[in-house]
């Protein structure tokens, strides 16, 4: 399953009730303003972290340079709109509003 | 007090309309001359962010409106410093030049607003 995260960390707790469910190895894709947490350099560093140790991490290109979020977390694996279509062929979604 | 009014933004960008909206309310309350203080803090300090483009979302970068909000009447910004560094930025990061508060100081600013108007 692909989860599916568009909240800001520092705001809401979506991206860390989300690492509480997501299976081990599930891919976490993070857009609209839950790509703040792909930014280096956050107090939400330590859960991206977390997320990545377990989890491949896309975060969606389009809402990066929206956001003017441009340093990002190591291995954070940035893709665009047919990234996103690939990952969304490939997987069932699950969207942690 | 009676007529100060504070808008305190406290939403990232593009992700709601929150902040787009604060923005046409802060030009409005500066056309018609009221006395307002601008406070970005939590997510809010993101709509100050360099560097924004929305291009490919269709939307106008929002962050390079606020140094125009000035021609309106609207000069006093301020942004809460820790919410700036929990998002790993400095005020040099941002588009404009603004003064910084701590926690204190904008509890004071808002305890001395006659209107306090959320985004």
């Amino acid at each position: 399953m692909l989860y599916m995260v568009n909240k800001s960390p520092l705001m809401f707790s979506n991206l860390a009730t989300l690492l509480r469910v997501a299976p081990h190895s599930s891919p976490i894709l993070l857009y609209e303003d839950g790509v703040y947490a792909a930014a280096q350099g956050t107090a939400a560093e330590d859960l991206v972290q977390q997320a990545l140790s377990s989890h491949p991490v896309y975060a969606l290109q389009a809402d990066l340079d929206a956001r003017g979020v441009k340093t990002l977390v190591d291995g954070i694996r940035v893709i665009d709109y047919d990234g996103f279509v690939e990952l969304v062929e490939h997987d069932h979604v699950v969207p942690w509003l | 007090m009676g007529n100060t009014v504070a808008v305190i933004m406290r939403r990232a960008p593009y992700g709601s309309v929150y902040s787009a909206e604060g923005f046409r309310s802060i030009m409005g309350i500066g056309v018609f001359e009221m006395d307002i203080s601008v406070v970005f803090i939590d997510d809010g300090v993101y709509v100050l962010a360099q560097g924004q483009d929305p291009a490919a979302l269709d939307m106008k970068p929002l962050g390079d409106g606020f140094p125009m909000l000035e021609d309106f009447g609207v000069s006093k910004f301020y942004v809460h410093d820790q919410s700036l560094t929990e998002r790993g930025l400095a005020p040099e990061d941002l588009v404009m030049d603004v003064e910084m508060l701590d926690s204190a100081d904008v509890a004071s600013l808002l305890e001395n607003s006659g209107i306090v108007l959320p985004f």
